[in-house]
């Protein structure tokens, strides 16, 4: 046994998998503990936040102030209010107006404006240009200019009796704050979901939930299969035609099929998380009842076991100590597939919409389908989508990866 | 010939009982729910619906349909009675179009889509495979984890990202749909050009989805072929290399055509659901406005459908196989 | 004395293991085979004489590789030739193989007749199917095998009727030399006999010239071939004539294999060569001295310092030990 795990343990194939699966599942038990916010509240009024760090507007203006000159805040200021559109239409009017196209780099900020400045005549007729866009153009100077002023913004509040507004403070260009002073400072890794979620804290929880989802259904599976498994291949006869007759039936009749048809019957409000497991479980044991069949019957007629029917011990006792330790490994690594395969079914019915009901506890499945029905994808929200792809990847890839390391150890022709 | 012709017929019988078994648990299974599914069914339908008549014809039709006031195989009869006259009914999301209509006009992107991309898949993930298996070293040693990776990426997963990349970001392919929203269809260039170019990401998704597994099945298939006695002995009865290496391959092929028999309906289950996130009218899509809609007929009658293309599906192979692999034969001969 | 057939000088071939080691598996391997003699190889697994059967062809694959030494078949010397040379003119025609696993030994998807066809033409392109079939069923109807099996697949024949196909095609290019590795081990009784009759008929008519076989049930070499070799970690550790090695051998592990009995053969039926307690050493680092001093009943210090050469003992009789036969003679009498 303990040379058997050695064994396993130097698979490097086996030894990556089991370092993933164990960090992603650390990863679920130890960040609730940090963060306890419940996965699903709604924190953000809109949807899809970017990921990053959300600084209080008001708690900043509140907050000790102090003052940087740096040297390049000016420019970073104007960089990141100047928008692509405007850029390109600086070029196009800078092309129009005779400069020569590959003089013009609309990402260099600073010889974007200088080119700008320099060029700009709102008097100067550009054949071809339209009135609205000839003010769209002026605008654009103006608004260039007052991005370019040097004056800050002044902090005003209305008086209470008279309702005129009052200056109570100014805040100048070069004014900061100190996040860590700040009171309120809400750090989103992933941004937001589209109903205003904290996107980690959920896919944390989801990840959990689909891992339980995954072990509950691998388990019923293979407690099934294993058990019609040694049936048909310890007793024979007519009760083995009987069991591989239904096996054949489930292998061939798609199983995402009867999925879909339960999980539907089943009604949305009676489908909770545990629910969807279990129904996967009870459509998903064929192979682990092939592949345990097959295994007992080239195990029927050993030496061993012939023996301990001589010795007169029940069936009961020979297939728990003549058969089980014998196939123990075929069933631990069936037990594998079927966890990551149930993950994966879960996903694929969330997807069609027969997910668990969605009001208790995420599901890595529902919130793929959350961020399909919102278009995530198309809009390019990748938080909403690709954390979790990455995540369902790597749970799956790395029981595979384990099961392929198991499948080197105990059959050595697979090795390279 | 004779030996060939009992395997025909044995998995001719045996694709007809599978058949008859289906259609029971179709039948089936949505009855066994708790409850009374028609009080329960018939309130979901008829939440939604504005149209009072509407409404009522549901009922009646639903209801006439379940006829759960009769017994079991009287209800039974009259569904087998309707099935095979090409009536499943009507459906409650899209009243009063047939649901044999609905279906009618989406099995056909399925077919063009799914069977094209399976078989392409298939070979791709097996030529890889033997390569593996024949090269080793440093191909076989990048291939195995990519494959292993992309075998258990999700379906779903490989379409969303095919459709960001090539869709979204590279604008190469259009995201949504099996051809452009503006055209009818018809026998004209644009809107053939316009099929052709919303077919390529779901056809390349579910290429891709199938090739990981099959890479990896042919690859131990392979392996285990080049190790077997046959090799040996035949390169030492002076036989060139090339030669024995297509007995191993034909040898490792043959396992892996039963493999796609039996994985066909795994395959089809995922390429459904890619179908899903492209908005490709296919059942797929179909199904998930069945969900969607609480559209009972609607999804019974497209499982029902997808259930007998991946019999059919299988039974195909199955044949195929007999044909291809003279075991077989040999086996019914005894 | 009769031409000889096959020579092997030192001959020492390696396995590379995937941990980049190397395992000679076969260390200066010398031996002789005549016309129209046969040469039995015995020795427990793992001892190197598979080893030795692959290595004789002269056509190597991984992780099996040649490393010194000369094999000549009938005068020409083949252990510089381009492996595909000697696939062309030496594997079937000059020296040829029966695989221990002779079960598995044909590919199952192919029917007998179009695997001859392959091997025929593999050594000459020009041969026509029609040209083929009949040197087949001619040969397979000599040597008591219904033509019909060249039409059948693999599965679709007995066991023994698998083995007995492959021993018909192995020879069917008539070669000089004819190695069978442990051909029956796998057969009943009955198979077994007749498999052994095949072997002996193919020598008496002349098919092939000369014969290796290589088993680890000591009696069937007896009945079988004229001299016995008994291999021991890579290494020869006694080669003498048949009645020689297995009745009065001279190496203590020969003596361990057979104990000291001499009973009539029905008795040596039972008697496999499981017989000496111990395991042999790891090849990947031979022990220095003499290979057999762990196991050696009769082990002395001097045993286990430098390598132990082969000496003569008698008339084409060799044997690797220390000792002289005249003092292995003494030892065993004291140990009796």
């Amino acid at each position: 046994m303990n040379n058997t795990l050695r064994q396993i343990f130097r698979s490097g194939k086996f030894v990556t998998g089991f370092a993933i699966f164990v960090a992603i599942l650390l990863g679920t038990l130890i960040y609730p503990l940090i963060i306890t916010d419940a996965p699903l509240t709604i924190i953000g009024q809109g949807t899809f936040f970017p990921p990053g760090i959300y600084v209080s507007v008001y708690d900043s203006l509140g907050s000790t102030r102090y003052t940087l000159d740096l040297g390049e805040a000016n420019f970073n200021r104007i960089a990141s209010r100047l928008s692509e559109e405007d850029r390109i239409a600086i070029k196009e009017w800078l092309v129009a107006a005779g400069i020569p196209e590959a003089d013009i780099d609309t990402a260099d900020t600073q010889k974007l404006l200088t080119q700008w400045e320099e060029n700009f005549d709102a008097k100067k007729s550009i054949p071809g240009m339209t009135n609205a866009k000839r003010n769209y153009y002026v605008r654009l100077d103006k608004s260039i200019d007052g991005l370019l002023s040097a004056e800050g913004a002044i902090l005003a509040q209305a008086n209470a009796e008279t309702g005129a507004l009052e200056q109570t403070g100014t805040v100048e260009q070069s004014d900061f704050v100190n996040v860590q002073q700040v009171a309120n400072v809400r750090f989103l890794p992933l941004g937001t979901d589209n109903f205003g979620r904290d996107m980690l804290t959920e896919l944390v929880a989801a990840t959990r939930v689909s891992l339980i989802i995954g072990f509950v259904a691998g388990i019923i599976a293979t407690l099934i299969g294993l058990t019609l498994g040694l049936l048909a291949g310890y007793i024979g006869g007519p009760v083995d035609d009987g069991i591989m007759f239904i096996t054949n039936l489930f292998t061939v009749i798609p199983s995402f099929v009867l999925l879909i048809l339960i999980s539907f019957s089943i009604g949305q409000e009676q489908r909770g998380a545990f629910t969807v497991a279990v129904v996967i479980g009870f459509t998903s044991w064929v192979w682990t009842a092939r592949a345990v069949r097959a295994q007992v019957i080239s195990l029927r007629n050993r030496d061993h076991v012939n023996l301990s029917k001589l010795s007169g011990h029940s069936t009961v006792h020979i297939i728990l100590t003549d058969i089980l330790p014998y196939i123990a490994s075929y069933v631990v690594m069936a037990l594998i597939l079927q966890i990551s395969s149930g993950i994966l079914a879960e996903a694929g019915l969330s997807i069609l919409g027969l997910g668990p009901k969605t009001t208790d506890v995420p599901t890595l499945g529902l919130m793929m389908n959350w961020a399909r029905i919102y278009q995530a994808d198309i809009q390019g929200r990748w938080w909403a989508y690709l954390p979790v792809l990455v995540t369902i990847a790597m749970v799956t890839f790395s029981m595979n990866l384990m099961n392929t390391g198991l499948d080197q150890v105990f059959n050595p022709a697979l090795r390279d | 010939m004779k030996a060939y012709q009992k395997y025909f017929t044995t998995k001719l019988v045996w694709f007809l009982t599978t058949f008859v078994f289906a259609f029971l648990l179709n039948f089936i299974l949505p009855r066994l729910m708790p409850g009374d599914p028609v009080a329960v069914i018939t309130q979901r339908v008829t939440q939604g619906m504005t149209s009072q008549s509407g409404a009522q014809a549901v009922y009646q039709q639903y209801a006439e349909q379940f006829g759960t006031n009769k017994p079991i195989w009287e209800q039974f009869f009259k569904y087998v009675v309707n099935v095979a006259q090409g009536d499943l009914g009507v459906s409650f999301s899209q009243y009063p179009r047939p649901v044999a209509d609905i279906l009618g006009a989406s099995i056909g992107w399925t077919i063009a889509l799914q069977f094209p991309a399976i078989i392409v898949g298939w070979l791709i993930g097996n030529s890889l495979g033997a390569l593996a298996a024949y090269l080793k070293g440093g191909f076989d040693k990048v291939l195995m984890p990519i494959s292993i990776f992309v075998s258990n990426f999700p379906a779903f997963g490989m379409a969303v990202i095919m459709l960001v990349v090539f869709g979204v970001n590279l604008r190469w392919f259009p995201t949504s749909g099996g051809y452009g929203f503006d055209l009818i269809p018809s026998p004209t260039a644009e809107f053939v050009w316009s099929v052709i170019v919303h077919y390529q990401l779901p056809f390349w998704s579910i290429v891709l989805i199938s090739i990981g597994g099959q890479a990896i099945g042919m690859r131990s298939m392979a392996i285990y072929e080049l190790n077997a006695d046959y090799v040996k002995y035949s390169r030492f009865m002076g036989i060139k290399d090339w030669k024995i290496i297509g007995y191993v391959f034909r040898n490792a092929m043959l396992p892996q055509i039963t493999g796609l028999a039996l994985s066909i309906g795994t395959m089809v289950g995922g390429a459904l659901v890619a179908e899903i996130i492209f908005s490709y009218p296919g059942l797929g899509f179909t199904l998930l406005n069945g969900v969607v809609g609480q559209d009972y007929p609607l999804i019974s009658a497209a499982t029902l459908i997808i259930t007998v293309m991946v019999l059919i599906a299988n039974f195909s192979i199955e044949i195929i196989y007999g044909l291809i692999d003279p075991r077989v034969k040999a086996a019914q001969a005894d | 004395m009769g031409k000889v057939m096959l020579e092997v000088r030192d001959l020492t071939t390696k396995y590379i293991t995937r941990f980049r080691e190397d395992v000679y598996a076969v260390d200066h391997v010398s031996l002789k085979v005549e016309e129209g003699k046969s040469l039995g190889i015995a020795g427990e697994s793992g001892c190197g004489k598979s080893t030795l059967a692959l290595s004789l062809m002269g056509y190597y694959f991984p992780p099996l590789y040649y490393t010194s030494g000369d094999i000549i078949i009938d005068g020409r010397n083949i252990s510089g030739m381009n492996p595909d040379d000697v696939r062309r003119s030496i594997l079937g025609t000059e020296i040829a193989y029966i695989p221990q696993a002779a079960m598995n030994a044909l590919n199952p998807t192919q029917k007998v007749i179009h695997f001859v066809e392959d091997v025929i033409q593999a050594h000459n392109p020009k041969a026509t199917k029609k040209e083929i079939y009949e040197l087949a069923s001619e040969r397979f109807h000599l040597l008591g095998l219904p033509p019909e099996v060249l039409q059948k697949y693999p599965v679709e024949l007995s066991g023994g009727m698998k083995q007995r196909t492959v021993i018909a095609v192995s020879v069917i290019l008539g070669p000089k030399v004819l190695i069978a590795d442990e051909p029956s081990s796998a057969l009943d009784v009955t198979s077994q006999k007749m498999v052994i009759k095949m072997l002996r008929d193919l020598m008496e008519s002349g098919l092939i010239k000369s014969m290796i076989f290589i088993t680890h049930e000591l009696p069937l070499l007896y009945n079988v071939t004229d001299h016995i070799m008994v291999m021991y970690a890579g290494q020869i550790v006694e080669h003498g004539a048949a009645s020689e090695a297995v009745f009065d051998p001279l190496h203590p592990y020969s003596k361990g294999l057979m104990g000291s009995i001499i009973v009539p053969e029905a008795g040596l039926r039972e008697h496999k060569l499981t017989a000496v307690p111990g395991v042999p050493p790891n090849l990947k680092k031979p022990p220095s001295g003499c290979r057999f001093a762990e196991r050696c009943k009769y082990v002395r210090p001097e045993c286990r310092g430098a390598a132990v050469n082969i000496r003569e003992g008698g008339v084409g009789r060799t044997y690797r030990c220390i000792l002289t036969e005249s003092e292995l003679r003494e030892v065993y009498k004291n140990a009796a």
